[in-house]
């Protein structure tokens, strides 16, 4: 009997070793192990053998059907895990298909690069500060020291507004750049200020890829008791590296805006070429990037400072020609030309 | 304005080889913008005179010959075509780099070596007009006749060897010294350290004699008129120098006389004319134009005065516009032998208010525009009374100048304090410093003090430019030069700066519209034209008007955000069918006071082939909930929107303040701007909106309990709407009934004609108890007979 448990034990080992399919080997594990299987019929002699040999056939029976048990188990696991594999390779999905539309909007260009001027300048310790754009020609130009006779209102071509007059304002007009919030700003908080002024602007000029009316525009301004160019030039430094992440070299030279004095002009290197001359930067390797100065004490006086106590500098940049510079964007009508298919690029 | 550097050198010594690129930097960095610069003898680069020592023929090709040149002790080998050259012959050649044109036609090519039909040709022997000197001789130029030497450079046998500098003229705005040579040949020596040669002209003008008979009658708007006769004029061309430098700097030469006044006002930027004698009838009147006064002027033009304008005249009519353009009456012309030279100074207010009404502007109205030098006048008639001697040597000064002024010529001191300079530069600037910068300037400099001193200032800067102290100190700093300046940061408290909250919230808004709701953000102009008023069906009251504008669709100032949306709607469509964006900006509003009503608003669009208003509600309430973090309510309108569905058209109300509106765009409007989509929008008023400030959220215990949802499915007349049957189904219990949501509308055939259903799910939900079997039903019922009550059937009852 015990060589009859061993060889089936063999037999059955064999057969398991042999299945493929969960299937088949089910059908080994009735045939063997099952209620009605091999081993069953083998135990039914039991009773019938010597009382002395009971226990040790009865032991070695069990041992045979745990050890068979564990096979089927393992057996069972290993094709399970074959199969699923197999499943896991055939499988045919296609990665490709699209999943369903989940349109996210897209910020605008310009308010994109708003914010990051902001955030730079607002963790240097400058307020945002806000202005009418339809302002009065006092504060767009007398107030900046701009009188009515003066040239620099040629270079101001300006959208004036109808019937509207005023003894101390004059005529109203589309502001044609943020300056005039240095003078209401000076009024309405007093120095010390550390301020910038980000906000649309106007001019009457006709409109081709590199000119439009509408533009924007960022003014800075500050003003303490020692406030000096060199200050400017540091602050700037810091303005600079951050926005572009990466070293730009400035240069300042000598410029004419009625409302600084110094007044200069900024230009940095091209960040096309690196500097060494292209179509963008005309092949002097540098772009005008802003106009500044120390605050003409016509402005101070204007805003109600004495500019004997303080000083300070003011710069403007424009923030379309930025952006148009950042994204390489060579028809400035496309900011305000309302077309998704520019939009929602950005 | 063009600079050119020979001209420079007749008053600096620049020694040596001057690198252009770097004097531009300089003067750009120092004084004024450079744009750029033109070496006049780079066209020659590479050409040299060439002496023709054999020709032999092509073996190769009939018609070509093989020419040796001597080009300057060295024999070069040109394959040439050309039929009239000879052995002897001295001829320009191109070298291997030139570039050339081609037969004198298309672009200009770079020359290289090759061969021709087997034979090494290094250049080429040139005809004149490929070289752009003109067709000479039937071929190659020929230089017989000129004293020319075999490889001497084409550049220096023109005299093309000057370097013109092209000044940005708007960095000259504030100087009117710097408009002509002279003046930047000053700033030149200052800046490169160089001493600056005076310019004295060697010309006797008589004591006696014949002097122009000049009156002026407005003294503010001519604070100074110089005039003199000069007699025995040859009206003839100019020399050949004179040519090349005026050439260069961009005027045509006319006539010997024309080109003296044209060279003064480059030399020195004081704009002279030079009247014929013989057309000015008993002498120079300067006055105010008569009314509907007209003159022919130099261009050919006929223009109409008006009194505010000046005229020079003599006594029966207007002979030139002051200061703007001469007229055609008194025109300098082949037989002119007596002329008067003009050299004025006129108000720069008038001439530059003058020169916009007549849209004429010339060099000269450039120039007095900026405030010239009164002394200027004077020493630019001596100068051109020496150059036309010099060119005219029959010529004669007939007697004194005339001259008639009321200007007060005294030199401006101001008070310069060296700490003041140090404290604006932010680096340390000494007394000396400063005293040295401003006499290489011709300030005269006298130190009062330490740190201070007393500062006059040249007349011929103080027109304008200088009137202050920090006028002293920009030329300071610009000599001293911004790059030395080491940039540093000031030391300040690092106080957090004031919070602009209305701009924080606007980056919130665009965040949570186009991140949050998938919305994108367009930018439209502030404008909008009579049309777009119509086509909205809206009214013009309330607007406000451009004075003048660029087109018609930019007349008016926007008072809603709607119109141009609708544009972007209409532009769009050609590329999608379904829109979904949004614009943050600014509407402009008469309200009666001298400053309009300027409000921040948030327009929004959505936009689909089917209908969209329940969409565009959903954003617009979503997105208030969650920027206010209040409750919004959806009421009624109270003034419905021109341009709105007036049945689809809801107010959006935050905290009892009605903050915008969304509506289905009225049909009209539609057809108006050939929109087929349905399209319906929001409007909120931002700077409403931003003012609410947010409440802190304070959180609400979670529910311990379950609760159950039941659905009621309810039929009701069509006219009932969804919040009255809500309402009703909330009055069954206003404690245990959590939350009411609809989720099905139906309409059609399982239901009787002229009623609807609604499926609402409703939770049931205690704070301190799960709910009984018998509670719940107990609610349902009651449910039911609310919706009975209001003639609604219980589906599946």
């Amino acid at each position: 009997m015990k060589v009859q448990l061993l060889s089936l034990k063999k037999a059955c080992l064999n057969a398991i070793k042999e299945v493929e399919t969960l299937r088949s080997l089910q059908e080994v594990e009735v045939k063997y192990i099952g209620r009605k299987g091999e081993l069953t019929s083998i135990l039914r002699g039991v009773k019938d053998l010597p009382d002395k040999q009971k226990p040790i056939i009865g032991k070695l029976s069990n041992k045979v059907k745990n050890e068979l048990e564990t096979a089927f188990k393992v057996k069972i696991v290993e094709l399970e895990t074959a199969e699923l594999n197999k499943k896991l390779k055939d499988d045919n999905f296609d990665i490709t298909v699209p999943g369903p539309d989940n349109n996210l909007g897209h910020i605008h260009p310009l308010s994109q690069v708003q914010r990051k001027v902001e955030n730079i300048f607002g963790s240097m310790g400058f307020t945002v500060m806000d202005g009418p754009e339809v302002e009065s020609e006092y504060y767009n130009f007398e107030g900046l020291n701009i009188p009515s006779w003066h040239p620099a209102r040629d270079m101001q071509d300006t959208f004036f507004i109808k019937g509207k007059k005023d003894k101390k304002h004059g005529r109203m007009v589309l502001r044609t750049h943020t300056s005039p919030v240095q003078v209401r700003t000076m009024e309405k908080f007093g120095p010390p200020l550390r301020v910038i002024v980000p906000g649309r602007t106007f001019r009457y000029e006709a409109t081709d890829a590199s000119h439009d009316t509408t533009f924007y525009q960022v003014e800075g301004f500050m003003i303490d008791k020692d406030i000096s160019i060199a200050h400017l030039k540091g602050v700037l430094a810091q303005f600079l590296s951050r926005l572009f992440e990466k070293d730009v070299k400035v240069r300042i030279r000598p410029g004419y805006f009625p409302f600084v004095e110094p007044g200069l002009e900024v230009d940095f290197s091209c960040l096309i070429c690196g500097g060494k001359g292209c179509r963008v930067c005309k092949h002097t390797g540098w772009v005008e990037f802003m106009g500044a100065g120390m605050i003409h004490e016509n402005v101070l006086k204007a805003g109600g400072i004495d500019p004997k106590k303080w000083q300070g500098w003011a710069f403007g940049f424009g923030l379309t020609r930025l952006v148009m510079m950042r994204h390489a964007i060579d028809d400035i009508r496309l900011l305000l030309g309302g077309d998704l298919r520019f939009i929602n690029q950005f | 304005m063009f600079v050119s550097l020979n001209w420079i050198k007749d008053f600096v010594p620049l020694k040596g080889k001057i690198n252009p690129l770097e004097l531009s930097e300089l003067i750009t960095i120092r004084t004024a913008e450079v744009e750029g610069y033109k070496d006049l003898a780079e066209s020659f680069n590479n050409m040299v005179v060439g002496k023709i020592k054999s020709i032999k023929p092509h073996p190769d090709a009939d018609r070509l010959t093989i020419t040796q040149t001597d080009i300057g002790g060295v024999s070069n080998q040109i394959v040439c075509g050309a039929d009239n050259i000879y052995e002897g012959m001295y001829v320009p050649v191109a070298l291997p780099g030139a570039k050339v044109k081609w037969h004198g036609e298309g672009d200009l090519v770079e020359l290289k070596s090759a061969k021709l039909r087997g034979v090494q040709s290094d250049g080429m022997l040139c005809a004149g007009e490929e070289i752009g000197l003109g067709k000479k001789d039937n071929g190659i130029y020929d230089f017989k006749g000129l004293n020319v030497k075999e490889g001497m450079p084409l550049a220096k046998v023109f005299k093309k060897d000057d370097i013109v500098f092209e000044i940005d003229n708007k960095s000259l705005t504030h100087r009117p010294d710097l408009w002509g040579h002279y003046g930047m040949a000053r700033e030149i020596a200052a800046i490169t350290g160089n001493e600056f040669k005076k310019l004295e002209p060697k010309v006797k003008i008589p004591k006696t004699g014949d002097s122009p008979n000049i009156e002026v009658k407005d003294y503010d708007l001519c604070p100074r008129y110089c005039g003199l006769i000069i007699k025995n004029i040859k009206v003839e061309s100019s020399p050949k120098w004179m040519q090349d430098r005026l050439l260069a700097v961009g005027y045509r030469p006319i006539s010997n006389i024309v080109d003296v006044t044209n060279y003064v006002m480059a030399e020195l930027g004081q704009p002279l004319h030079a009247f014929d004698k013989n057309f000015i009838k008993g002498g120079i009147i300067v006055r105010r134009a008569n009314k509907n006064e007209e003159i022919t002027t130099l261009d050919g033009q006929k223009r109409k005065l008006d009194t505010n304008m000046l005229v020079i005249a003599d006594h029966e009519k207007a002979v030139a516009i002051a200061g703007i353009m001469g007229g055609e009456n008194s025109e300098i012309n082949d037989e002119t032998t007596e002329i008067i030279i003009e050299s004025a100074n006129f108000n720069p207010e008038s001439i530059r208010k003058s020169s916009v009404r007549l849209g004429l502007r010339t060099e000269a109205v450039q120039r007095f525009e900026k405030s010239l030098d009164p002394n200027l006048a004077e020493l630019a008639i001596k100068r051109t009374a020496e150059l036309i001697l010099q060119l005219c040597p029959t010529a004669k000064i007939a007697g004194p100048i005339t001259d008639k002024k009321r200007v007060t010529l005294e030199e401006p001191i101001i008070t310069l304090d060296s700490d003041t300079v140090s404290s604006k530069l932010g680096v340390p600037i000494s007394v000396k410093q400063c005293a040295d910068i401003l006499r290489s300037l011709e300030f005269k400099v006298v130190k009062k003090s330490e740190t201070k001193l007393q500062v006059t200032v040249p007349s011929f800067r103080a027109t304008k430019d200088i009137d202050i102290e920090d006028d002293l100190v920009e030329e300071i700093v610009r000599l001293y030069g911004y790059e030395n300046i080491k940039p540093t940061l000031p030391s300040l408290p690092i106080e957090a700066p004031m919070e602009n909250t209305e701009r924080t919230r606007k980056h919130h808004a665009r965040d949570l519209l186009s991140y949050g709701f998938g919305l994108s953000e367009i930018y439209n102009y502030s404008f909008y034209g009579q049309d777009e008023i119509e086509k909205c069906l809206m009214n013009e009251k309330g607007h406000i008007l451009l004075e003048n504008h660029l087109s018609q669709d930019q007349t008016h100032l926007r008072t809603t955000l709607v119109p141009n949306l609708l544009k972007n709607v209409v532009s769009n469509l050609r590329y999608n069918l379904s829109l979904k964006f949004y614009e943050i900006g600014r509407t402009y509003k008469e309200i009666g006071e001298f400053f309009p009503l300027e409000e921040k608003w948030i327009g929004g669009v959505v936009v689909k082939k089917s209908e969209s208003f329940y969409e565009t509600k959903s954003i617009a309430v979503e997105f208030l909930k969650e920027f206010s973090k209040y409750k919004v309510e959806v009421k009624q309108v109270k003034n419905v929107l021109p341009y709105a569905h007036p049945s689809r058209c809801a107010d959006l109300i935050v905290r009892g303040t009605a903050v915008g509106t969304i509506f289905e765009v009225h049909p009209q409007v539609l057809k108006n701007f050939d929109i087929e989509a349905k399209v319906s929008m929001f409007e909120i008023n931002f700077s409403k909106l931003a003012g609410i400030l947010e409440p802190l959220v304070k959180y609400e215990k979670l529910p311990k309990f379950q609760g159950l949802d039941i659905d009621i499915s309810v039929v009701v007349d069509l006219q009932k709407t969804v919040a009255e049957v809500e309402k009703e189904i909330r009055k069954a219990d206003k404690n245990l009934i959590k939350r009411v949501k609809l989720f099905d509308i139906y309409k059609g055939e399982h239901i009787e004609k002229g009623k609807k259903a609604f499926a609402f799910r409703v939770l049931l939900q205690a704070d301190d108890k799960t709910l009984t079997d018998e509670e719940m039903s107990a609610i349902q019922k009651k449910i039911f007979h609310n919706m009975e009550k209001i003639g609604g059937t219980i589906r599946g009852k």
